[in-house]
């Protein structure tokens, strides 16, 4: 009998403890919750971390410390992180331990995220893609990079700033951008030579004028083989300098609702997109940022657009068939005034309670964005040097020197004004998603540009709407 | 006495079917339960209940012009598949039923697709169906965007999905062929029988009772195909291959809209179960054991 009592008295007090733990976890913030969740794991740690919780965090001792890196990279790019995780690891003089993990798609990977919060085992430092931004502000799991940074004395005004304006939200630099891209034009210059035109089409008006040549004269199959990616949609928007969404793009709070269909911007994409569809210049390749290219590559297409992450992808599959050239995105009217934003992805910290961890996690980042580690990087990847001192290195000037058309790319960004930085939006992936569908409908004759904008706009605002609803 | 040895005795029976059923209920009746549960609500980010809406996801679903449009492909890609790949499995079952030389090559070559995954057969459709790249279109001599356009997208996913479930169908009536009495054939010969006849009014009546089992369980295969389309077409091109799984998995996943997604899944369990009475009811008119 008495031993039963004594069991069940510890069973409740173990529950009871296991229940605080709970509330603890889910308390973002609170003296209380961070003394709580430390005890639960090992003496010594909290030991350490009280010990150190008045000095400042450069002195933290962070020997021991092991830190869980989610990331989207495979095939080569997979490749190239795994080489810099495996240095930082090997050489890295503060004793910490980055644990990579693959986890898939960017999609994948975001939604490991919310399924790990919600069991509060989530990860110390992830890649999330450019429209995962405003939801991982939105979470409150996040710990803004520019705390570590400014706790560090790290200079900010070291990251490109137009890439770094992307991510910045009042004020403040959310997360590390790290792989970074944005969408240019490449174009056969064997075909253009043989059609006889000299200047590289800037707009999609433009690029409709000179299709007839292309075929007819330059031996294209088509004049343009574009996607129907929401990416290259927005950065159209982008192009004629408008905004994609309210409250400044979704930059000085959560956008409550589309602009671009009472902006016009919508109208005139998808009207020029459908003439050109119509006249049989940029017939429907598919759907994806990837799509556009295989009719490239294989010598059939005269332009397509894409990523400058594929450059590489590219030059190896013409394999030296044709002469790859690179311009600046176009825009929609011969006459729009805009620039483009960046996509790829950043780093984000996540708020594990762990002061220590944290301040291992700053030391991670601030390697990957060093001058060597982006110039191998960009190297090996064809993403952007997010760090202006990487540009410099020798390596990546090598590189530049290699692949000439690099350069249009950078040139591109750096024209670029940091007012178009692109919309924020919680329900971006959805969005992307719809704004497709729609496009994709029109082109194949279901309902006119005016119908497609009006569907796309009712569609995303019904997202919203329930977004904000659900999740204030 | 008598009747607590007796209540003894039933008891220990029962406890024979605990582990059955705390596996069942862990993995079936659980989540069946939890799914009715998040159909009445709409989730937040992380999907969590968060607003009763009572029966308002399913009300959204039946005002929804993208969900009928959904059932409507799902139902023409379920005839096709399941048409498709039981005559193809009949047709091949019936070619190796006879003894020759080599038989053994055809008959793994038959039943070699219930062995790729759905996924590893969509990669390679996807290069052979590409309308730069692709085999198909340079035989044909054609110039047609096979996964992207609408005429044809469905068709495709639906024939690379019967190919794929022929190797089972092979499997089941080759099975079935062998339990047939040879002497019975022997006998409709002597009786001037031709081959025909002998097909229709002995082979398919034999068949018979393994045809009713293939048709149903072709036919909630078919239901769940979900690999080729995400590999494929993701729902589109528009939404003119977007079956009803792929939806379920969109919004789920995608959208972490769980109370929509899960307001589609028991409309599509419900479906199925229908189905899957009439189909019962049928067979026992039909069926000779």
């Amino acid at each position: 009998m008495k031993k039963r009592v004594i069991a069940s008295v510890l069973t409740v007090s173990m529950l009871a403890a296991a229940l605080t733990g709970c509330g603890g976890n889910a308390q973002t913030t609170g003296e209380t919750a961070d003394a709580q969740t430390q005890t639960g794991e090992n003496g010594a740690e909290v030991a350490q971390a009280e010990g150190n919780t008045t000095a400042s965090s450069g002195e933290l001792d962070l020997s021991g410390t092991t830190i869980t890196f989610w990331h989207s990279m495979s095939g080569v790019n997979g490749e190239a992180l795994t080489t810099l995780v495996d240095k930082f690891n090997a050489e890295n003089e503060y004793g910490i331990t980055v644990d990579a993990e693959f986890e898939g798609e960017y999609d994948d990977a975001i939604n490991k995220l919310k399924s790990s919060m919600v069991g509060g085992s989530g990860p110390d430092l992830i890649q999330v893609y450019e429209i995962g931004t405003r939801f991982m502000i939105d979470s409150g799991w996040v710990i803004p990079m520019q705390e570590l940074m400014d706790a560090d004395g790290y200079d900010s005004a070291n990251i490109v700033p137009n890439i770094a304006a992307y991510y910045t939200i009042d004020g403040q630099l959310y997360s590390m951008p790290f792989n970074t891209s944005t969408p240019i034009l490449y174009y056969n210059k064997n075909m253009f030579e043989a059609a006889g035109i000299t200047e590289v089409p800037t707009s999609l008006e433009g690029i409709g004028e000179i299709a007839d040549d292309l075929v007819e004269k330059g031996g294209a199959g088509e004049a343009l083989s574009m996607g129907i990616y929401g990416w290259f949609f927005e950065q159209f928007i982008c192009k004629q300098g408008l905004t994609y969404a309210d409250n400044d793009n979704g930059r000085s709070a959560a956008a409550t609702a589309v602009d671009f269909d009472s902006n016009g911007a919508a109208l005139k994409i998808v009207s020029e997109w459908k003439d050109l569809y119509d006249k049989g210049y940029a017939p429907n390749v598919g759907v994806g940022g990837d799509a556009g290219l295989t009719d490239f590559s294989a010598g059939k297409a005269a332009i397509t657009l894409g990523s400058t992450a594929s450059l590489k992808q590219i030059l190896n599959d013409v394999n030296g068939s044709f002469e790859v050239g690179t311009a600046y995105f176009p825009s929609v009217a011969a006459d729009d005034e805009g620039g483009v934003s960046i996509g790829g992805a950043s780093l984000w910290a996540i708020e594990n309670q762990d002061e220590v961890k944290a301040a291992a996690t700053w030391k991670f980042v601030e390697y990957l964005v060093s001058a060597e580690s982006q110039a191998y990087w960009a190297t090996e990847t064809g993403y952007f040097p997010v760090t202006n001192d990487a540009y410099n290195e020798e390596v990546f000037k090598s590189n530049i020197e290699q692949y000439p058309q690099f350069q249009t790319a950078i040139d591109q960004l750096n024209d670029t004004k940091g007012e178009y930085a692109g919309a924020l939006l919680s329900v971006f992936p959805e969005a992307r998603q719809t704004v497709q569908t729609e496009i994709e409908n029109t082109l194949n004759g279901r309902q006119t540009p005016e119908e497609a904008v009006q569907k796309m706009a009712d569609t995303i605002n019904a997202s919203i709407a329930d977004y904000n609803l659900l999740n204030e | 006495m008598k009747t607590v040895m007796k209540m003894k005795q039933r008891l220990g029976a029962y406890l024979f079917f605990v582990p059955c059923l705390t596996i069942f209920a862990l993995f079936l009746f659980y989540p069946f339960a939890k799914t009715i549960y998040l159909s009445l609500y709409k989730t937040d980010k992380l999907g969590q209940a968060k607003l009763f809406v009572g029966l308002g996801n399913y009300a959204e679903l039946f005002t929804s012009e993208s969900f009928f449009h959904s059932l409507l492909v799902t139902f023409i890609f379920v005839a096709i598949v399941v048409s498709v790949s039981m005559l193809l499995g009949l047709i091949t079952a019936l070619l190796v039923n006879k003894n020759f030389p080599g038989i053994r090559v055809f008959s793994t070559a038959y039943a070699l697709p219930m062995a790729i995954a759905s996924s590893a057969a969509a990669l390679i459709f996807e290069i052979m169906l590409d309308p730069t790249i692709g085999i198909i279109d340079k035989v044909l001599g054609t110039d047609i965007n096979w996964l992207h356009d609408e005429r044809y997208a469905l068709v495709c996913v639906a024939l690379l999905t019967a190919w794929l479930n022929s190797g089972i169908n092979y499997l089941y009536f080759s099975a079935g062929l062998a339990n047939i009495d040879e002497a019975i054939y022997e006998r409709a010969s002597v009786d001037g029988a031709n081959e025909w006849q002998k097909f229709t009014r002995l082979t398919l009546p034999g068949l018979s009772p393994i045809l009713f089992y293939t048709v149903v369980v072709n036919i909630i295969l078919a239901f769940q195909s979900f690999g080729q389309v995400k590999i494929l077409t993701e729902g589109g091109p528009g939404e003119s291959t977007n079956l009803i799984v792929y939806s379920i998995y969109r919004d789920a996943f995608f959208n972490f809209r769980f109370g929509g997604a899960a307001a589609q899944s028991v409309v599509l369990f419900t479906m199925i179960m229908i189905l899957t009475l009439i189909m019962f009811k049928l067979e026992k008119r039909g069926v000779k054991y």
